[in-house]
């Protein structure tokens, strides 16, 4: 089905963007052919939003040249891409919840006859895209009672009303399930059949070779390469994707690791998780690595209280461990450190100090009245030992930089002298040198007989921290390797389930 | 986007909010300023307002109000509103009177009984509030109406002939020349208490953190279930104070009370400097908030400016207030 002899539509040429401080895109080359799936591939952090940001109008390039059809063109808004005919479905999806899937597919273009709302017409011509689409969807149903695949139809079907040319499609398969998956490749296959290009974006290997022509490979904002589907195997896909030099910010360490500190057992929840059996020891940092979407998030969050899980069992230094609220982990010793440090991590408006000690007023108290003086001292000790940069314990944390703000974080769950850290992504949206020093605190809690679980999606941060790595992948563990076992090469191959050569 | 933007700029930002903050945010100097500004003008306008007497009426005045802010203040710290307070407080104040004087029980049984009645309410808001996750104003609006409906199928009619005990609040004592009413003593001390339960005790630190962010407050390690019904209960007893207060300052049970006084606690909270978007405020600032609003009454009154012009003005105050909180909010980019 290779189409890489379909007219060009596209071409972008030595792209390039910079923002503030970072070089987020640099000589960048795609080609869009009519009736062809083009893959874009590439790790977290690649470029790949970057690039569809400014094909879709959100952002202006700085470097580089596009031409439409052959002639030279600007994209400097919203509103030129979609005069081109380029629309984008994102993953979060546009529509509006309360309107009909009819309206929605109208939503911003209601045609009207006289001075009323031609309902007749918008009824017959979405039922017609529908059904264009090889798909039966009552056009009446609110959207709202829609399954998310059924929801992503609509947006194509939305797309497919505005005479689109090319589709970007962002990660469209994170958020189906199996089933759906074939459902959207017929409709993939349908729209390449009317001569629509498609830029198709997934972390997903062998979605691209099911689906894909022709992939363009980034990697750290650079052009790597573009290859024909049907002359690549996926491990030369992998090649491209990694295979940058480890950079030698991480802290030398000999693993001793000491007594079982947490045995997790068959755990399985009512959404992602299956089966998730794995040991943690005092001393030990394991590494979770897998791709956005593997559940590794979820998997904290259970451990941590905050989620249910609805099978298995859990075992901490050799006790049960059951937990049913964060408190309940927090008083067995157990700390996250989320992901999403302003949302879920920090209370934005409130200072260095009460943030420190939030979660450990119960131990500074006598009489369940606060010793102030006392938690003064405990939270300049913690400033110092951290080297966080405030101007005092009263700053309001939300006016101090992500790496200063995640040693806060640190800081509060180090104060209550906790025995098993849990980090998801801990270094994200920190700058290098924040990165070392919060790697230097991991690297010392674990001389001193913590035990860490580190998840992240930095394969070099994963295999220059972890002792051991567990590679996640559709709610399970795919696979465990030792650090020696382990490059990247191998832990990608896991995280996309691609066999191993 | 703008709270990254700022955590960017680092330490600049920060500092030129950290003026603003202490001028307008959750310092309570801008309230202070405020209501000295407004006694100054008040004193150059009269010889009568810069007295004894008058303060102490001042006072009086607000006790009812001020003792009600103070469960409103909790309440709006967690970013909640509660709009059944006047209900619930005349409903609170029915019961007492009306078990004392109608079925002769001990002054103190009836007191009982009524803070029992108006805290089951506080409960029933703060379990709705939590375990069923409505909003607290659809939750308040409810049973502002329930509350308002059972204290007139209860009674219409004023309850008079109270036990001297009932009143005991009302009396009042000397300082020189001035009479000072025990109740206006009481409020200033549920201020204290509760300004030392926000600064100093680990609850106190949870409302905070509960209206800043829930969801963070919760992965900290906060019950924030109990925490809030905790705080709608303790709210309603605030409440119940309140309509023991009012009852002693009236002398009599007056199923009509309170409907003004769901506004006129937020106003205090709001003047005093408390986001009503939660996490941030202090309670001493609704004391002054309710003082700015008697004082603004009082002054008014004596120079002869007709009651609805004082409602007018106390309408200004609140939008220049809240547009000063909302613009060094902007400023500081949350």
């Amino acid at each position: 089905m290779t189409q890489s002899n379909g007219k060009i539509l596209l071409e972008m040429k030595g792209i390039g963007k910079t923002f503030p401080g970072v070089k987020a895109l640099e000589g960048v080359n795609l080609t869009v052919r009519e009736g062809q799936v083009h893959a874009l591939l590439g790790e977290n952090g690649a470029g790949k939003s970057t690039l569809i940001k400014i094909l879709s109008g959100a952002y202006i390039k700085d470097e580089g040249q596009i031409f439409w059809e052959g002639q030279p063109i600007e994209i400097k808004s919203s509103q030129d891409a979609q005069r081109l005919g380029i629309s984008t479905i994102y993953q979060e999806f546009n529509l509006a919840p309360h309107l009909s899937v009819a309206e929605n597919i109208f939503l911003g273009h209601l045609p009207q006859k006289g001075l009323l709302v031609d309902w007749a017409y918008v009824r017959k011509r979405a039922k017609e895209i529908l059904d264009s689409l090889g798909v039966t969807l009552s056009v009446d149903t609110l959207t709202a009672d829609l399954s998310v695949a059924e929801q992503q139809l609509v947006e194509i079907a939305k797309a497919l009303n505005r005479k689109t040319r090319i589709l970007i499609m962002d990660e469209p398969s994170a958020v189906l399930g199996e089933k759906d998956l074939e459902k959207l490749f017929d409709v993939v296959r349908q729209l390449q059949a009317n001569g629509i290009g498609i830029i198709y974006i997934s972390h997903r290997l062998r979605e691209i070779f099911a689906l894909a022509d022709e992939v363009t490979v980034l990697k750290d904002g650079r052009y790597v390469d573009t290859r024909a589907v049907s002359a690549v195997t996926m491990d030369d896909l992998v090649r491209l994707m990694i295979g940058r030099e480890l950079a030698d910010v991480y802290p030398k360490r000999t693993n001793k690791p000491g007594e079982m500190l947490l045995e997790v057992n068959n755990i399985q929840t009512e959404g992602l998780l299956h089966d998730i059996s794995f040991d943690l020891r005092a001393g030990e940092i394991v590494g979770f690595a897998g791709i956005t979407g593997s559940g590794r998030t979820e998997l904290a969050r259970v451990i941590f209280g905050a989620d249910p899980y609805s099978g298995g069992e859990m075992r901490l230094s050799g006790q049960p461990y059951r937990v049913t609220s964060p408190a309940d982990a927090i008083r067995h010793g157990v700390a996250l450190v989320t992901e999403d440090r302003k949302r879920q991590g920090l209370l934005l408006k409130l200072s260095v100090a009460i943030n420190t000690t939030i979660s450990g007023l119960k131990k500074l108290s006598r009489f369940n009245v606060i010793k102030l003086n006392e938690e003064v001292g405990l939270v300049q000790k913690f400033i110092k030992q951290l080297s966080i940069k405030t101007p005092g314990p009263n700053f309001i944390v939300v006016n101090m930089s992500g790496g200063n703000q995640q040693k806060v974080v640190l800081a509060r769950w180090l104060s209550i002298g906790t025995r098993l850290f849990i980090l998801d992504e801990p270094t994200r949206g920190i700058d290098v040198g924040s990165k070392s020093e919060i790697y230097q605190i991991m690297a010392d809690l674990a001389t001193q007989g913590v035990g860490i679980l580190m998840i992240s999606s930095e394969l070099p941060e994963v295999l220059g921290m972890s002792d051991r790595i567990m590679v996640m992948r559709e709610g399970r563990i795919a696979k465990e390797l030792t650090r020696a076992e382990a490059n990247e090469e191998v832990v990608m191959h896991y995280a996309v389930g691609a066999a191993v050569a | 986007m703008s709270a990254g933007a700022s955590a960017v700029t680092g330490k600049a930002g920060g500092r030129s909010s950290g003026i603003l903050s202490v001028l307008f945010g959750s310092s309570i100097i801008g309230p202070i300023a405020a209501l000295i500004l407004a006694g100054a003008f008040f004193s150059t306008q009269t010889d009568r307002f810069l007295t004894g007497t008058n303060m102490s009426l001042v006072v009086q005045q607000v006790m009812v109000v001020g003792t009600l802010a103070i469960g409103q203040t909790l309440i709006i710290l967690t970013s909640g509103i509660d709009l059944f307070i006047g209900a619930v407080m005349a409903l609170g104040s029915i019961i007492m009177t009306s078990m004392a004087v109608d079925y002769g029980l001990h002054p103190v049984l009836a007191i009982l009984i009524g803070f029992a009645v108006c805290m089951a309410f506080g409960l029933l808001n703060g379990a709705l509030v939590t375990m069923i996750r409505l909003p607290p104003f659809i939750v308040t609006l409810g049973t502002l109406n329930i509350a308002f409906a059972l204290t007139r199928i209860y009674t219409t009619q004023t309850i008079t002939g109270l036990p001297p005990m009932l009143t005991f609040f009302g009396n009042t004592f000397k300082i020189g020349n001035t009479a000072i009413i025990y109740g206006s003593v009481l409020m200033f001390l549920l201020y204290l208490a509760a300004w030392f339960m926000l600064r100093s005790t680990p609850a106190g630190r949870y409302v905070y953190a509960v209206g800043d962010n829930p969801e963070a407050a919760r992965l900290a390690g906060i019950s924030t279930t109990k925490l809030l019904i905790g705080v709608y209960t303790l709210a309603a007893f605030a409440y119940a104070i309140a309509g023991l207060l009012l009852v002693a300052r009236t002398e009599v049970g007056d199923p009509q009370a309170g409907q003004d006084s769901n506004l006129e606690s937020i106003t205090a909270v709001v003047l005093g400097g408390t986001s009503l978007f939660g996490g941030r405020g202090n309670i001493m600032g609704t004391l002054i908030g309710a003082l700015i609003v008697g004082v603004f009454r009082n002054g008014l009154q004596l120079m002869g400016v007709a009651s609805i012009y004082q409602l007018l003005i106390t309408g200004v105050l609140v939008i220049v207030a809240v547009s000063i909180d909302q613009l060094s909010h902007r400023s500081k980019g949350t």
